[in-house]
């Protein structure tokens, strides 16, 4: 599970020089990220540091202004939402876009359904649901429940498995925990774990280190729309992380990929 | 272990939709009581003719109300199809298909300038259908010459008024046809309950226990045969009953079956949330006001045909009925919730309202308010419902 040997292989997410501006605001400023499979890697930052964007950005709902994105080391262009998905992206934003009026199963293969001509085939729906919510070993009562009947965690469970729909390689959530109780946190914890097992690789945007610290093998952070440190989880000290995030420290020197510019 | 759920729980749970429906038997039990003359063969018949229009409409509205968006020009929409068809057929000679099939092209056409600019320039529902109410009634006024045009007669006078069926397979005084039909329909309706019971068993859900269920069955299965028995009694199956229910069962499964129309309910619970999950917003506003378009060409046809003719002013304030009918048969102001089914039975309480007062000769204006209460009622009790279900 070390992210040394994750680093021999191709990396599924290779995120190189990436830059979006809105208006005068510098959102993005040539920001690099590599995610391996089998990887769970944590994008840290204070509020307004540009990871909500880059979350946009791999996900296809925002255009960047320039830079590469690469999946499986080949580059792509990602448009919109549904090229996102095909190419095996699958991302939980950050209020769980789910629709309350519909079902789990529905809100699972939403924009996604398996049909038969423009018909739905809802048994072969349900039977993929109810699988696929036995991998997160989770406790929906019934995948015929509306998501208005659900609880935060159940809503957030019903989230991350709609990114298992299809044959994902990476998949980003935006903030899983931020609204959620203790105990609803630590049974999202365990889904991404089972996601990391399961040969994903995950990014894992969040503001809670603790969260963080627990899950991830790696955390990279961001400041003001720049990379400002990368850090092995298990040998970065609390107060190392907070140096970073609040600009305490700085990214010392040039990193490589800015050589030769 | 399967739950099995006892009656007065199956009322609670299902509050909403039991509701609408025990309204509408009280309601016809009401006006059975007041007045004897409601439930014989010639009144039922009448009650489809008179209203059909209005049911028409309310399919397409109910999908429109869904999405979250609202159509205000439909009646505009039953004058000017109908103008067509009646310039075409009446003051040129043409046959009656021609008129039928121009007057859809026109709902089509209309359905498509106003869902373009409602999904692809992106002014609201209300803006621009209420400039299209404004619009194509002048439109109407200009194909008319300002004139009304009578009569179609034959086959275009049939499509609404006529009985072409009766008689195919014999009967003294009562039309067997009909009967079969209407027992087919018995048969369906038992069928797909049966298997939808079997489907919530299988996936051990709640079912209500089997005489319950059984009754349920039964009581349906009366109400229907007696319904078809009156109308046998008259002069059979209206052609308009045919196409209604053709229309009502290809909607349903539109609606709750097809991607498009799973998208639609989504796009209307949560407009971003559908973005993101790669439904295509625009193309399916687009279509479901195409949609409205055209039901609104079926409905200007039957009206036009029920008239006998095209007048300029024909179909004024429709789409305040098909909204009324959507909303009493339980669809959500803010979109998202909303079924055919239960627009349709919104509609026959209308219907069945007008219908009734008009025998007891109450006044134009009393029928008015009382419609008008009815639909403040049934949106109150909607969102007490509502809140009593949160607050739980």
């Amino acid at each position: 599970m070390s992210s040394t040997v994750a680093a021999t292989r191709v990396p599924v997410l290779a995120i190189r020089q990436v830059s979006k501006r809105f208006g005068p605001v510098e959102a993005l400023v040539d920001v690099d990220l590599v995610v391996h499979p089998h990887e769970v890697v944590a994008l840290v930052g204070d509020n307004g540091a540009g990871k909500s964007t880059l979350a946009k950005v791999v996900s296809g709902v925002m255009a960047p202004d320039s830079g590469v994105i690469e999946l499986d080391g080949e580059p792509v262009a990602i448009a919109s939402p549904s090229d996102a998905h095909q190419a095996g992206i699958a991302t939980v934003f950050q209020d769980y876009a789910l629709c309350e009026n519909l079902d789990v199963t529905a809100n699972l293969f939403l924009g996604r359904e398996l049909r038969e001509r423009s018909l739905m085939r809802d048994g072969e729906m349900e039977r993929v649901a109810r699988g696929i919510l036995r991998v997160l070993t989770s406790r929906i009562p019934s995948v015929r429940t509306p998501i208005a009947h659900l609880t935060a965690g159940q809503r957030q469970t019903v989230a991350i498995a709609r990114t298992l729909i299809g044959s994902p390689r990476l998949v980003i959530l935006d903030e899983p925990t931020a609204a959620l109780s203790v105990a609803h946190t630590a049974e999202v914890l365990n889904h991404i774990e089972r996601l990391r097992e399961l040969g994903l690789g995950v990014v894992l945007i969040s503001h809670n280190l603790n969260d963080v610290r627990a899950v991830s093998d790696r955390i990279e952070v961001l400041r003001h729309g720049r990379n400002n440190g990368s850090f092995d989880t298990r040998n970065v000290s609390q107060e190392e992380l907070l140096a970073a995030i609040t600009g305490a420290t700085q990214v010392p020197e040039p990193r490589p990929s800015d050589v030769g510019r | 272990m399967t739950a099995i759920a006892g009656f007065s729980e199956m009322v609670t749970r299902n509050l909403r939709q039991s509701g609408i429906f025990a309204a509408f038997v009280l309601i016809v039990l009401l006006f059975s009581l007041l007045n004897s003359n409601f439930l014989s063969p010639g009144n039922l018949t009448n009650i489809v003719l008179q209203y059909s229009y209005i049911l028409i409409l309310a399919i397409g509205m109910v999908m429109v109300i869904v999405l979250g968006q609202i159509d205000l020009s439909v009646g505009s929409v039953v004058a000017l199809t109908g103008a067509v068809a009646a310039v075409l057929v009446i003051r040129n000679g043409a046959p009656w298909w021609v008129g039928a099939l121009a007057a859809l092209a026109v709902g089509g056409l209309v359905g498509m300038w106003q869902g373009f600019w409602v999904a692809y320039v992106g002014i609201p529902g209300f803006i621009v259908t209420l400039a299209g109410m404004l619009l194509f009634r002048g439109m109407t006024y200009r194909v008319l010459d300002n004139v009304s045009l009578s009569p179609f007669g034959g086959t275009y006078y049939d499509v609404a008024n006529g009985f072409s069926t009766n008689g195919w397979f014999g009967g003294y005084g009562v039309d067997v046809f009909t009967l079969v039909i209407f027992g087919l329909a018995v048969v369906g309706y038992a069928v797909s309950q049966w298997r939808t019971r079997m489907g919530r068993i299988a996936y051990q859900q709640v079912v209500e226990s089997m005489p319950i269920f059984v009754a349920k069955i039964a009581v349906v299965a009366v109400v229907v045969m007696a319904f078809g028995y009156q109308l046998a009694q008259y002069r059979g199956l209206p052609n308009i009953l045919i196409l209604l229910a053709v229309l009502i069962l290809a909607y349903s499964v539109i609606t709750q079956r097809s991607v498009f129309g799973r998208h639609i309910y989504a796009i209307g619970g949560n407009l971003n949330a559908a973005q993101l999950s790669g439904v295509k917003v625009r193309k399916v506003t687009f279509w479901t006001f195409v949609n409205m378009g055209l039901l609104a060409g079926v409905a200007g046809v039957v009206f036009s045909s029920r008239m006998n003719g095209a007048q300029p002013s024909a179909g004024n304030m429709f789409e305040l009925d098909a909204i009324a009918a959507a909303f009493i048969g339980g669809a959500s102001t803010t979109g998202g919730v909303g079924r055919v089914t239960g627009a349709m039975t919104g509609a026959l309480i209308m219907a069945v309202m007008s219908n009734g007062m008009q025998l007891m000769g109450v006044p134009q204006s009393i029928q008015q308010m009382v419609k008008g209460l009815v639909l403040l009622l049934a949106v109150a009790f909607d969102v007490w419902n509502k809140r009593r279900a949160d607050a739980r």
